[in-house]
């Protein structure tokens, strides 16, 4: 009864939470086990074909295709974003809300702008060729567009400011008299660093590597304008359709597919913060 | 109490929110509730001339596909009055019944759409659907640098297989479109589903891979703009934005044939304002709007008596004022179920490669 009382005030958020989460995953997953018609419309018949369909190989490899992009733009913005958050936080406090501050900035911006900002710096008459064009380094433009690499560029960006904030608040919150024994006791930086620190910190980055993985699964038009639509991943494959390719159930099937994988990584994440003893959900 | 504090302004926000949503959607009030495409697609001029000339409003809702629009009016099928859909998205409302059928004797203007735009496999007895506006796709290219790269000048899709054309074609990233390429190039149909015909276009289209550079469906024009590309397929009215910014590109007209796309107004079953639908619908159809219409968005006008009107720009202009035989000379893509999962497909395993 007790404990029923204490839970009272989040008896609002949960219904909240299982109406405007819940209903919508339910009808994705009811509409993944439907058919539809010649004309596109969803039919109320139960079938599996839509399962049977994401395992075929051209579709297997959109899925490790994207699982692929999702793992590097981790891996990127983790070796960019951990330094940054690590030296941010030996800043005295002014300058340091000033640097937080800089990094959320360009999330007023819409990340749709953002990311035409890059084709601008990138393009064959972009910035950067110019510039290079101009100094003589290069006699022919370079051709850095519309390929993977890009993608990976523009998803790290747009991305590494989730990064960031978790190593940021793991770093700060770390007791900093374990780092000054390992001191007196007589380990050099780095060695403080590796075994202190970075262990202690591995919650933080697990949790900045979630967050950045899985919104990097959806953002298909980061792949669209950078990547020049040259390959295909999941993001892509249920915008298509979804919309003109009028195959809903096709695409709750690819839909329950990338769920599945984000609660693969949110397992692994799970099973390392416990070890670890604290996390970020 | 301070405890609340926070919350009271969201609950009002909410409870705002839906007396204002109710409001919107009041029932014969003098307005009418129109859907369609963003982007100026039926010019804000136009809509208040109309507006001041009738006191009637009009409630435009963008949306940015047709499966959209589908969406919200089979949801809603109260809610809207007008749409303006593509041609395929006409024969699928219409079979799922709904469509109001036109009352023909309401519209005083219908006569002025040229005949070669009606009567269509969407809408054959034009029972459903107005023309609004007409577009085609076909390739934007640069004859000087496809010279300089060695090719031979491009006259229909076939050309674009040239190995001297690597890494230089924009193209719309949209399965059936790309496969329309392929098939035509090889002297078919669009939306063939015989499979031997479907395997055939396959390999053509993997083939072509090592050419494109880019797919790209809002601003292929671009590309070629900015010299990444030298040549590019996209619609009509991209082409005549590129064609506009850089003279120096030329429209080709493929010998093989072209598709098209007829964007057509569509009244709801359960359409709250049919009379003003129709008075709107009057004025669109007249020649002068049509006319300032098409100089506005750039797309070919279907409305014959409109061709008097047109600036020359528009006149002069063969991407916009498309000759009747070779509007006869086109064909509509089908998108149904089968083709496009089939292409579908086809197209995954292509850009996986």
């Amino acid at each position: 009864m007790k404990k029923l009382k204490q839970n009272a005030p989040a008896i609002p958020i949960l219904i909240w939470i299982s109406l405007l989460v819940g209903m919508p995953l339910m009808f994705v997953v009811v509409l993944s086990f439907l058919s539809r018609d010649s004309l596109g419309n969803i039919v109320f018949r139960f079938t599996l074909e839509n399962y049977k369909r994401i395992f075929d190989p051209v579709y297997l490899r959109v899925f490790l295709n994207s699982f692929i992009l999702a793992v590097l733009t981790g891996l990127i913005t983790l070796l960019i974003g951990y330094p940054v958050a690590y030296f941010t936080t030996k800043l005295q406090p002014k300058k340091r809300s000033f640097v937080i501050m800089l990094i959320i900035l360009p999330f007023w911006i819409s990340s749709l702008l953002r990311t035409y900002g890059w084709i601008i710096l990138l393009g064959k008459t972009g910035l950067i060729n110019s510039l290079l064009m101009q100094l003589n380094i290069v006699k022919e433009p370079l051709n850095m567009m519309y390929r993977f690499g890009t993608t990976l560029v523009g998803m790290a960006y747009m991305l590494i400011p989730f990064m960031i904030i978790a190593v940021y608040n793991s770093v700060d919150k770390l007791d900093k008299s374990l780092v000054e024994a390992s001191y007196d006791l007589g380990a050099s930086r780095w060695k403080t660093f590796l075994n202190i620190t970075l262990p202690l910190t591995i919650p933080g980055i697990a949790g900045g590597f979630t967050l950045v993985f899985i919104p990097s699964l959806g953002m298909f038009f980061v792949s669209d304008l950078l990547g020049g639509g040259r390959t295909i991943f999941l993001g892509n494959l249920i915008n298509t359709l979804v919309t003109r390719g009028r195959n809903r159930p096709l695409a709750a099937a690819f839909s329950v597919g990338m769920i599945v994988l984000v609660l693969l990584v949110l397992f692994i994440y799970n099973r390392v913060a416990k070890d670890k003893g604290e996390g970020l959900f | 109490m301070t405890k609340f504090k926070g919350i009271l302004p969201i609950l009002l926000a909410v409870v705002l929110i839906f007396v204002f949503t109710a409001c919107g959607q009041s029932k014969d009030s003098g307005q009418i509730n129109l859907m369609t495409w963003g982007g100026d697609f039926i010019p804000r001029e136009i809509i208040d001339e109309f507006e001041s000339e009738t006191g009637i409003k009009v409630n435009y809702k963008e949306v940015t596909s047709n499966e959209d629009m589908q969406s919200l009016l089979e949801a809603n099928p109260d809610q809207y009055d007008l749409a303006v859909v593509t041609d395929y998205m006409v024969d699928i409302l219409r079979q799922n019944g709904m469509l109001e059928v036109l009352d023909q004797s309401k519209l005083s203007n219908f006569s002025n759409i040229n005949p070669v735009y009606q009567g269509n496999y969407y809408d054959e007895n034009n029972e459903y659907s107005i023309p609004y506006a007409v577009s085609t796709s076909f390739l934007l290219v640069n004859p000087e640098a496809i010279a300089d790269l060695g090719a031979d000048p491009i006259t229909g899709y076939s050309d674009l297989w040239q190995e001297e054309l690597k890494d230089s074609i924009v193209v719309v990233d949209w399965s059936v479109e790309v496969m329309g390429i392929v098939l035509k190039s090889l002297g078919y149909e669009y939306n063939e589903t015989d499979p031997e015909i479907v395997e055939e276009a396959k390999q053509k289209l993997f083939e072509l891979a090592d050419n494109i550079m880019r797919f790209e469906t809002n601003t292929p024009e671009d590309s070629l703009i900015n010299r990444e590309a030298v040549v590019g397929f996209m619609y009509s009215n991209q082409a005549v934005k590129g064609k506009k910014a850089d003279d120096k590109l030329e429209p080709v007209f493929p010998r093989e044939g072209m598709p098209i796309f007829i964007d057509s107004f569509v009244m709801s079953k359960q359409a709250p304002n049919k009379d003003k639908a129709y008075t709107f619908l009057n004025f669109i159809l007249q020649p002068e709007i049509a006319a300032r219409i098409a100089d506005i968005t750039k797309f070919t006008t279907p409305n014959k008596a409109a061709e008097e009107y047109v600036s020359e720009e528009y006149k002069n202009n063969p991407m916009l004022n498309i000759p009747d035989e070779v509007a006869e000379n086109t064909s509509f893509y089908i998108n149904v179920a089968d083709v496009l999962e089939m292409y579908e497909h086809i197209y995954s395993e292509f850009k996986m490669r």
